[in-house]
């Protein structure tokens, strides 16, 4: 949704274009344009553009880390074939998909959820959401260590919740589903309010008659929602989907610090797996290959997804 | 039907009430518990106590003193505000150019941009690893200065030429008779009108900033360059996890930016809002 947009200038408003000769004018100032953006796309490109390019090399690479540099040994598809053939890959690539596809959906009825109540809120609704930025502004790795903390299976207060309901002492963090279980709910405590901030946001901004005009119909809240809100809200949630799945798909610093990729390999998401590989085993090839790998995944999820909202997005960018 | 009229006790107990109480509880409780842990002593601390019993600031002189958490600090302010202030002045002037002069080829840009800012970072980790450790500059301010600014430029850059482009156009043409030029006039009369960009712009890449780990952490590992993220990460050694020196820690860092991010909401709000959108 565009906040602003472009008021196309007034043919007969007072402008110096007019004034002279426009087409230099407009030269000069095209040229000035580019010389006011080089210097971020410079920016931009020796930091992101160029490594990625380099990261796609590495990935066909023999890579041998020396103690002050590395060395390139000739091109490979061998790092792929190792890779691709790897069930611990092939596990990372479900578990990374399937966490990212359960934790979006339930943030996305939860912030839902929470959205419609603050909605509704006469007064105070700038403090909730004061209050819902406080998960959004801490450190994953400082969430990480408060769900460890809590999850601990000697002190944690969440064993201590379970001794009180008589269900024995689980080691949470010690078997595979229940670390599972564990790593996404410490994710869906951090960014269920960041979800429920943009819905409501967006409710906000809808035009209100509509409602008066469903509650003269005595419409019921449940109609009013799938019928009136809900429709209205798609592109809002549709973008906020995006935003967190790509953000998901990234899953690194929560499952490195809370469970790091353990038990086994049950929370060893495709960025961790890369990191594994690149840090810890020294293969920058087969690591650089994980790494093109994933990037080609949400390249390939967002040109998906661009196509489907082309409509939005390219009138956005013109 | 909304906000209809109640009375009596279901004004104070109804569907809304219960619902916000719920999401003080859910968002607060945990938040609660870290700066409660931070409080406790070594006994507090492994019992399950919702109020510390043995409440001491012990955890803080821990964290500064037995750790090096004041140098993890310092080194955070320094990356951050340097990362910071480079994308304010580069996005304003690329955000300038791009949503107010005459250039062929905008449209390109700004769906790159929009594809690096969706680029996850693992993609870019070992290329930037080996190419810095050739020119030595592992564990180092510029290692971890360069890539945030890198990757917070695209996203700036995108709210800054929204601004730009709601500005009304003869503000600056008014400005340009009276014999300003691009740069006097995007400094004087542009820039004032696109503060709030600015604002978002800022609060977001020093958040993202100040909560990058997974760079931090291949880049800067030597003791004398770890950001907080990584400090607190490799508080723990294999056996013991110290969590009262780590909370004290997390609580330091927590609270400023906590903060910062609290006075300015309303930047913090329209800059979620409009990233949700641009992705």
């Amino acid at each position: 949704m565009a906040t602003v947009t472009a008021a196309p200038p007034a043919p007969d408003a007072p402008s110096v274009e007019v004034v002279g000769r426009p087409d230099q004018h407009r030269k000069r100032m095209a040229r000035l344009g580019w010389m006011f953006t080089a210097p971020a796309l410079l920016f931009i490109g020796a930091v992101t553009l160029f490594p990625i390019g380099f990261s796609v090399l590495l990935s066909f690479e023999h890579v041998n880390v020396l103690g002050s540099g590395f060395q390139l040994n000739g091109l490979t598809s061998s790092n792929y074939s190792l890779v691709l053939g790897n069930s611990t890959w092939h596990y990372a690539l479900a578990f990374t998909l399937g966490y990212t596809v359960v934790t979006v959906i339930a943030e996305l009825i939860l912030g839902t959820m929470i959205a419609l109540v603050l909605e509704r809120l006469t007064s105070g609704r700038g403090w909730m959401m004061a209050m819902l930025l406080i998960p959004w502004s801490l450190i994953t790795v400082i969430s990480a260590e408060l769900w460890g903390y809590i999850y601990d299976p000697t002190f944690g207060v969440a064993d201590s919740i379970f001794g009180v309901l008589g269900l024995g002492h689980p080691t949470i963090l010690g078997t595979n589903a229940s670390a599972v279980i564990a790593l996404c709910i410490a994710d869906i405590w951090k960014t269920t309010p960041f979800v429920a901030i943009i819905v409501l946001a967006g409710l906000v901004m809808l035009p209100q008659e509509i409602y008066e005009a469903a509650d003269v119909d005595g419409s019921s809240d449940w109609s009013t929602f799938w019928r009136i809100t809900f429709p209205l809200l798609r592109p809002t949630i549709a973008l906020a989907v995006l935003f967190r799945v790509l953000q998901a798909f990234g899953l690194f610093d929560l499952p490195f610090v809370l469970t790091q990729g353990g038990p086994g390999h049950a929370t060893t998401s495709l960025a961790v797996l890369g990191y594994q590989a690149m840090f810890q085993n020294l293969a920058f090839g087969p690591g650089a290959a994980v790494a093109t790998t994933t990037a080609v995944l949400v390249v390939i999820g967002c040109m998906a997804f661009l196509k489907v909202f082309k409509a939005q997005v390219g009138e956005e960018g013109s | 039907m909304r906000n209809r009229r109640r009375s009596g006790w279901r004004r104070y107990v109804n569907g809304i009430t219960i619902g916000t109480t719920l999401t003080c509880v859910f968002v607060l409780v945990p938040v609660y518990w870290m700066i409660s842990s931070s409080f406790k002593g070594p006994a507090g601390i492994t019992t399950a106590s919702f109020i510390p019993k043995d409440a001491s600031t012990f955890n803080y002189h821990t964290a500064f003193s037995n750790y090096n958490f004041g140098r993890y600090i310092f080194n955070s302010v320094v990356v951050a505000v340097i990362s910071t202030a480079l994308v304010l002045i580069l996005s304003t002037m690329a955000g300038y150019a791009l949503g107010r002069l005459p250039m062929r080829g905008k449209l390109p840009v700004m769906v790159v941009l929009l594809m690096i800012s969706v680029f996850p970072a693992i993609a870019v980790i070992a290329p930037l690893f080996l190419l810095m450790k050739q020119i030595g500059w592992l564990n180092s301010y510029q290692a971890l200065i360069f890539p945030y600014t890198a990757f917070n430029l695209p996203f700036a850059i995108w709210i800054m030429r929204n601004y730009m482009l709601g500005i009304p156009r003869e503000m600056e043409e008014t400005g340009r008779i009276d014999g300003a030029g691009p740069l006097r006039a995007l400094w004087s009369i542009v820039l004032p009108q696109a503060r709030p960009g600015l604002f978002t712009a800022g609060v977001f890449t020093f958040t993202a900033c100040w909560t990058e780990f997974l760079m931090a952490l291949s880049f800067n590992s030597e003791d004398n360059f770890r950001t907080i993220p990584v400090g607190i990460a490799t508080f723990g050694s294999q056996f013991t996890t110290p969590y009262g020196t780590i909370f004290a820690a997390s609580t330091a860092a927590a609270v400023p930016i906590a903060i910062l991010v609290l006075i300015f909401r309303r930047s913090v709000v329209s800059g979620l809002t409009a990233g949700a959108v641009k992705g």
